[in-house]
């Protein structure tokens, strides 16, 4: 088990966040960042997914690994998230009709999405494991099955040329957003909520970027003096989503989804958000680490667990959900369900380090 | 032109009749005085324009039966119900423009559950099938998506991305229940939907909302009562046509309630009933909608873009005033 770090402290934060985020109406939703800037959790998650892949694909003297073993590691770790997603979305869709058998409320059936399930199960199915019919907030698996898969290209292209894996990637994203590339979802009409094309951006510039923190003192120099930037773009950001303001997308010129504010296809103006908030915040974890005291531990904790974290927190999430409906919701059910879930996720991280302690029984 | 056509035809031409005569009702059940029978008052001189009415809550559509109260016999058996408790109508200008420059109608359909039972048989494709056989020589074209989120945060600003996206004439929107689900402070849904419909229309699109659906379990539960009733203003507000799915899901719930509700599963039998009805019922409030008189018949344009119903009735309608949203 590793010491706490600034990348495990800060996953475990938007694990937190995308938790309380995805309890949509609860009373805390309004004190989580996203609610005061343009990009959100999604951002961080995606983009420090990028950086643990570079420091995972690379011994501790930072000579990389051979590059067939590379593929294998991230193989194995598409195939974890990809049974992790089946593994989620079919106990939440149990959680689902279970509730509305339970409460007699077939209104619980349209849950955001699982509609199509229950009522076309045959092509729904086959959707199901193809990853194209997703439910909303079990969006992000699917994205990080296809990222993890597509990542070899990037990783061993970057090996020879850290420059050639970004124009790579930056041309496939500002492709699709001109030509609005996405994959699409079936059955039913529209695309993936989160277009793989464009957030694979978002890994690659995580892995190049700690690479070359890793060798490069002119990086970090650089990201030193732009912090006043990053801060006036993070406060930039606070007016704007505290006074709603935003691009009309039918009045913005052609390609659109370069000048919209769209979570999809992760346009420019998150982008940049997310940029500025990543230098408005470099240093901030030292200064915190030590002051927050348990709170830095709890973090890191989730972050270094945050596949089994993340997989447990969309299902306590609609745990959480279902409870509010069923009550009635108010600050009372917020405080208990929220409550519950982070000990929960706490708990869990826990398990999951105490189950690889602990020495193997022999099968039964 | 087959019979049933033609019984519509005459059913569309009698109630752009009754419309002149009728007064508006706002968005509730008629009451008796705003009921004129189909044989009586179509001849009648049109009362002065009321102020400020938008929703023009129509009767009894059925050229065979003049009660208001009795079922839309154009629907299928098992889909009937009264046009009083179905829709609310409102005009839309962007469908006839559509239909007067003889483009195909782009629809955008969105909503929670925007599939119904098996391959040939999903909602949108239903939808497309009704409102291509209501409007007959017009090509409709119907685009579905599914919006996962509450209005009240976020999902307004991805329809909006949709909207841009597709560019339709028409928005056929479902609406509530991911809010109802959250339970969403009803001022705060109340102002997004108002936002956003004003939005969409603000862009010369037309829309058609489309209410939550009605499940025993929730009748008595105010919140979700307060829910619809906030889709109902809000359509009233905005001028545009309500699909009021919960209301004609109570009234087939009351008609088909053969005493076994206690059975396991009787909710969820309706609920399929009611998924399968609502590309009907849709296209009755659109093909409805689209008799609504248009501003620019009183004025030099007195050509309505609607053949099916007779130009003179149309011209003869002094209709309230353009139902803008604020």
């Amino acid at each position: 088990m590793r010491e706490p770090n600034a990348v495990d402290f800060w996953r475990g934060l938007a694990l937190v966040t995308i938790f309380v985020n995805h309890i949509p109406g609860n009373t805390f939703e309004r004190y989580t960042y996203s609610q005061y800037g343009i990009s959100d959790a999604a951002e961080l998650f995606v983009f420090l997914a990028g950086w643990s892949i570079g420091i995972a694909t690379r011994n501790r003297d930072g000579t990389p690994e051979p590059r067939l073993k590379t593929v294998l590691r991230l193989l194995s770790r598409t195939i974890e998230v990809y049974r992790a997603q089946i593994t989620t979305m079919a106990l939440a869709l149990a959680m689902i009709a279970g509730t509305a058998l339970l409460l007699d409320n077939p209104l619980l059936l349209e849950w955001h999405n699982a509609g199509g399930f229950f009522a076309d199960p045959i092509q729904t199915m086959v959707g199901f494991v193809l990853l194209t019919h997703q439910l909303g907030f079990f969006n992000i698996l699917p994205l990080y099955v296809v990222l993890l898969g597509i990542a070899p290209v990037f990783v061993l292209i970057g090996r020879r040329s850290r420059l050639a894996a970004l124009a790579l990637s930056f041309g496939l994203y500002a492709a699709s957003l001109v030509f609005e590339w996405n994959l699409p979802s079936w059955p039913g009409e529209g695309d993936w909520f989160f277009d793989p094309l464009c957030w694979q951006l978002l890994l690659v510039l995580g892995f190049t970027a700690q690479d070359w923190s890793r060798t490069s003192p002119w990086l970090k120099r650089w990201a030193h003096r732009l912090v006043p930037v990053g801060v006036l773009i993070v406060l930039t950001g606070i007016v704007l989503s505290v006074l709603e303001l935003r691009p009309d997308p039918l009045l913005v010129p052609d390609p659109r989804l370069v000048f919209t504010f769209d979570k999809t296809y992760l346009s420019p103006a998150r982008l940049i958000h997310f940029l500025g908030v990543l230098l408005a915040f470099q240093t901030l974890y030292a200064v915190l680490a030590p002051r927050l005291g348990w709170v830095t531990t709890f973090l890191a904790s989730l972050g270094r667990n945050s596949l089994a974290v993340f997989s447990i927190g969309s299902l306590l999430s609609l745990a959480a959900q279902l409870v509010r409906f069923w009550t009635g919701g108010g600050v009372v059910v917020d405080v208990f369900v929220v409550g519950f879930g982070l000990f929960a996720l706490g708990f869990t991280a826990w398990f999951v380090e105490w189950r690889s302690r602990k020495p193997r029984l022999s099968s039964p | 032109m087959a019979l049933p056509q033609a019984a519509s035809v005459l059913a569309l031409s009698l109630t752009l009749a009754c419309l002149g005569g009728g007064r508006v009702a706002l968005g509730q059940e008629p009451s008796a005085h705003q009921q004129p029978s189909v044989s009586g008052e179509g001849e009648t001189k049109p009362a002065p324009a009321p102020a400020a009415p938008t929703v023009v809550s129509p009767p009894s559509v059925s050229p065979l039966a003049a009660d208001a109260e009795a079922v839309d016999v154009t629907l299928s058996p098992e889909c009937r119900v009264p046009g009083s408790k179905l829709y609310t109508l409102a005009r839309l200008v962007a469908v006839k423009a559509a239909l007067k420059e003889k483009r195909p109608v782009r629809v955008l359909a969105i909503g929670s559950s925007t599939m119904g039972l098996g391959a040939s048989a999903t909602y949108p494709v239903k939808l497309e099938t009704a409102l291509e056989r209501s409007l007959p020589d017009v090509d409709v074209v119907v685009e579905s998506r599914g919006l996962q989120g509450e209005i009240a945060s976020g999902a307004g600003e991805r329809l909006r991305g949709m909207v841009a996206e597709l560019e339709p004439d028409l928005v056929i929107w479902q609406v509530g229940s991911h809010d109802a689900l959250a339970r969403v402070d009803l001022e705060a849904f109340g102002s997004a939907l108002d936002e956003t419909v004003q939005w969409i229309k603000g862009h010369e699109i037309d829309v058609v909302l489309v209410s939550p659906v009605y499940t025993a379990s929730l009748a008595k539960d105010t919140y979700y009562t307060n829910l619809v009733r906030k889709v109902q203003d809000v359509a009233l507000r905005e001028g545009v046509p309500l699909v009021q799915r919960y209301e004609a899901m109570r009234y087939l719930a009351h008609r088909n309630d053969k005493g076994e509700g206690h059975l396991l599963g009787t909710q969820f039998r309706l609920n399929d009933l009611g998924l399968r009805c609502m590309a009907e019922h849709v296209t009755r409030a659109i093909t409805l909608s689209l008799l609504q008189p248009d501003p620019a018949a009183t004025g030099s344009a007195g050509r309505p873009a609607l053949t099916l119903a007779p130009p003179k009735d149309a011209a003869s309608v002094k209709g309230p005033p353009a139902p803008t949203g604020p």
